[in-house]
Order: structure tokens, then sequence, then C-alpha cells
């Protein structure tokens, strides 16, 4: 295997903590796989045997919805790593993948896989180093997100003007809690200009007075005896109170 | 002698929330320091009792007993930061100075005084002496909705009249007669407050619009919510939830009270 092998692999994120050492390691105990487009990489529901390292080529991650046909659920682009978290907590594979064309890809058995950690302890520790620090940057974000949700609710929109910078560095990656980060941005940058629409969209009420009704109520009201009595106390009890 | 004023609370309509608006202000202007009074002369359906978390248990001689000549004025007040089983927000009035004068809720009590009539020469004395006695800077009345008799008095007498609307072609109708009657009976200050104005509505084109329309001072446009739906009667709304946008525009009104002449 040679040295663009072994670059590619390097970038991925679950072998990025590795020494180049232990990156040969990985590379001598895994096989070069190649396949034909619509080839099967994995099925659902099958047994997790295998990570793959995609070298060269896209696949589809597929799945099927109540009738059966298939759903598209995402793409896979070389350089990205497939089924390596079912290979740490042996569920099934969740969905299927398929290449889309010819596509090269470095197959890491799980016995060989279990093997080299048992073998290389530097390897084991890049591979934890790794998952740590994907864990820390999701967390990173998670802090992030919750902070701006909160700000939202109040209406506090400030953060969408002195937060651009980070954004930008939040799409030339391709960690999924970036993406809600910058899904989230966008969405609040929307709600944001929606209630600024709204705002200038206020309804004007207007009243109107019926004047002649007004005065003939107004006169039934003060043309009862009760009521010329009632002024003429009022006048009183105000008088006595204020030479109090 | 005091010179404590009379503040009125009233509305032309039911509904326009003035019980809920009345114990709320007078909690407000009592957190100020200063000595504050309520009567509910809503004798038909009383119902202000409530918000200051007393029933009819904890009622002792009410304004009906006063009104049948069977207890003093100072029987009827009670202390309301006195009231043991209050809720967070009433809590805050321990230590201060705010006195309910509660009407009868017995079913009974209230059919006798509505055969037998009120006698307002002996109900405005009564308000007389309450300030005089408990020496109050502020007697928030609460009124009964409309322009009855016992309604028009309340008027009469007070030093500061607010007059609580929705902004809605009714009530702005109505609000328009109590207006010209508090005018007719040299009420010195007359007062408006808007309560229940949906968030679509542009509040300050509506104080602007009332105020043209009367001539008289919009103190504050209160927005309709439903957090004062569910909350207000168990306990007074400003003092549980202070930051709320009601809250807030409750106490813009405050200072209007302090300052009338």
């Amino acid at each position: 295997m040679n040295n663009d092998v072994l670059q590619r692999i390097k970038e991925t994120e679950f072998f990025k903590e590795l020494s180049e050492d232990a990156l040969k390691a990985v590379v001598d105990s895994s096989l070069l796989q190649k396949y034909e487009p619509g080839d099967v990489l994995m099925r659902k529901g099958d047994e997790a045997l295998s990570v793959f390292v995609i070298l060269e080529g896209h696949l589809k991650i597929v799945t099927t919805d109540a009738k059966g046909d298939e759903i598209i659920i995402n793409k896979v682009n070389p350089g990205e790593t497939l089924g390596e978290l079912s290979l740490v907590d042996e569920r099934p594979r969740s969905a299927g993948v398929v290449a889309l064309e010819y596509v090269e890809a470095l197959e890491l058995t799980k016995q060989a896989f279990f093997e080299l950690l048992d073998k290389r302890f530097d390897v084991a520790l890049g591979i934890l180093r790794g998952f740590s620090s994907r864990l820390r940057f999701s967390t990173t974000y998670i802090e992030k997100v919750i902070d701006w949700s909160q700000k939202t609710a109040d209406g506090d929109y400030s953060f969408l003007d002195y937060t651009q910078p980070l954004l930008n560095r939040v799409g030339s990656d391709d960690d999924k809690a970036a993406q809600l980060l910058s899904a989230f941005y966008s969405m609040v940058h929307k709600v944001r200009a929606r209630e600024e629409g709204l705002k200038q969209q206020v309804e004007r009420l207007t009243f109107e007075i019926d004047q002649e009704r007004r005065k003939k109520e107004f006169e039934e009201i003060t043309g009862t005896e009760f009521y010329a009595r009632l002024k003429e106390q009022a006048q009183t009890i105000r008088k006595k109170r204020q030479s109090s | 002698m005091s010179d404590g004023k009379i503040v009125s609370i009233h509305s032309f309509r039911g509904g326009t929330g003035k019980s809920n608006t009345t114990a709320n202000l007078a909690a407000q202007v009592a957190m100020t320091g200063k000595r504050v009074g309520v009567v509910d002369t809503d004798i038909q359906s009383p119902g202000i009792h409530v918000l200051f978390g007393l029933d009819e248990q904890k009622m002792g001689k009410t304004l009906n007993d006063f009104l049948h000549g069977t207890a003093s004025i100072r029987e009827v007040g009670l202390r309301v930061g006195d009231n043991p089983r209050e809720g967070e927000g009433r809590s805050q009035l321990k230590g201060k100075d705010l006195f309910l004068f509660p009407s009868s809720i017995n079913g009974a009590e209230i059919s006798k005084i509505l055969k037998e009539g009120i006698d307002f020469n002996l109900l405005n004395e009564g308000l007389q002496t309450a300030i005089s006695e408990f020496n109050l800077d502020y007697l928030f009345i609460d009124t009964h909705p409309g322009l009855n008799e016992e309604t028009l008095l309340s008027i009469a007498t007070s030093d500061v009249l607010i007059i609580i609307l929705r902004p809605d072609q009714q009530d702005v109708q109505g609000t328009a007669v109590t207006v010209d009657i508090a005018r007719s009976l040299d009420v010195p200050n007359l007062l408006l407050l808007v309560n229940k104005a949906l968030p679509k509505h542009d509040a300050s084109a509506i104080k602007a619009d009332i105020e043209a329309k009367f001539e008289a001072t919009v103190t504050s446009v209160l927005p309709l919510s439903f957090d004062i739906a569910e909350n207000a009667s168990k306990d007074l709304f400003s003092l549980s939830h202070p930051d709320h946008e009601w809250s807030k525009a409750l106490k813009q009104v405050v200072p209007f009270i302090l300052n009338a002449k």
C-alpha cells in the first residue's frame, strides 16, 4: 500500500489521532477492496463485521420505507469511514450501503481490529483519543446551541452578529454537531427576519364613537333625580374633604 | 385627619380584568411603602378577596355587616400581609400596610343587601372612616361594572378614577359615557388603562388613538396574557411574575397614582 492510502486514513475522524507507525499497522491488517456500481457493502440489520475507509468513489446510505421502496438517507464521500461505531458497540447495521460508482475502500475486519487493539497499545490509545476529541467537540457545540436557544426564547438575537466568523469554519467541517450548530444559526436568522417582517405588519386598530348614542346615554343617567342629588352631595363631600 | 385619596377602578363592561388589575395596583402602591386599603364595593358579585388569598372562613366581619349596622369599619378591615396562607408573590406584602375591606360572599347576605338597598350616605361615611381610622394614603375601590347607583356614588367620591377598557368598539363606546359622567361629577384625576391588547396590535398607536378620542391620559396598555389566565386568581401576578410584560406595563400606572393631586 502506498503513501496515498496512509494519507487518506490519516485524514479520517476515526484514525486521525494515530501516529505514522500505528497507521502503518492498521493498513497492514487491512484489505484493499474494490466495488463496482451497485455493489452492496453492507445490508440493514447485518452483524457489524468490518470498518471501511473510503479511498475513492461515492456511495449511498439507504433504508426502506413502509412500502419496501428504497430511500436514500445520505451520501458517503472519499475520506469518510463507515461502520466504526457499530464495530465498537456491536449493534447491527442501521442502514444499507451501496456503491454509486467504482469504489476503492480499505476494509479492517472486526477480528483484525480487535487483534490490533490487543497487540498495539498506541493504536488503541489513538482510537480512544479520536472518540474523546469528537465527544468534546460535540459537547462544545451542544452547549452553544443551548445558549443560543435560551437567547432566542428571550428574543435576544445579538449572537447572530458576533458569531459570524465561527460559522465560516463550521462550513468545512463534516461533524454532525457542527452541522446542527450551522442549521440552528441559519434557522434563527430566518426567525428574526420573519419576526421583523411581522412587526411591520402590525395591525392598526381604529375605533369610532357613536356620538349620538353617547349623548343619549349620558342624558339618561344624568336626567334622574338621583343623579342631581348625587352631584350636589359630591360637591359637598369634596369641599368638606378639602377643608379638613 | 388623614388626607388619603380614594382611587376608584371602573369598567363599563365585565371581563376587563378589573378586580385583578385593582388588586395588583393596590399591592404595587403598598410595595412603595404607602398605606393602602382595598374596598370591594362589588356587593352583587364580590371577587377581589380571592386574589388576596382569602376564603369565606378567613373572612370575619364584612362590608355588609357595616352597612347593616352590626360592625364598625375597624372590624371589617384586615391586613393582607398577615394572612398565613400567602402565595409566593403575596408573601412580599409581609410588613407592608395593605388592608382589605371585603364584601360578603354569602348568598343570603348578598340578596339581603340587594333587597334592602344600600344606604349611600352610610357607605360614603364608611369609606371616609376607613381612610381616617387606618390612616390610609390610598383607598382603592373595586366597583361593579356598568353605571348603576353604587358605581356612580364611588365615581362621585373619588379623587382618582381609573377606567379600564379593552381595545374594542363596545368598550370604547361605553367608556365615552363614563368619561362624560366623571367630568360632570368633577373627578379631579381621570385616567384610562387599556387591558387585554392583542400582540398584533400596536400598543403605542392604541394609546395615541384613545388619548385623542377622550382627551384623557392612557396610563398604560397591558397585553392579553394566557399566563395571567392561568395564574392570576391564585396569586398577585405582578408580585409572583415581576418581569412579565403585563407586570411591567401595570407598574407604569403606579407613578400616575402617586402623583395625582
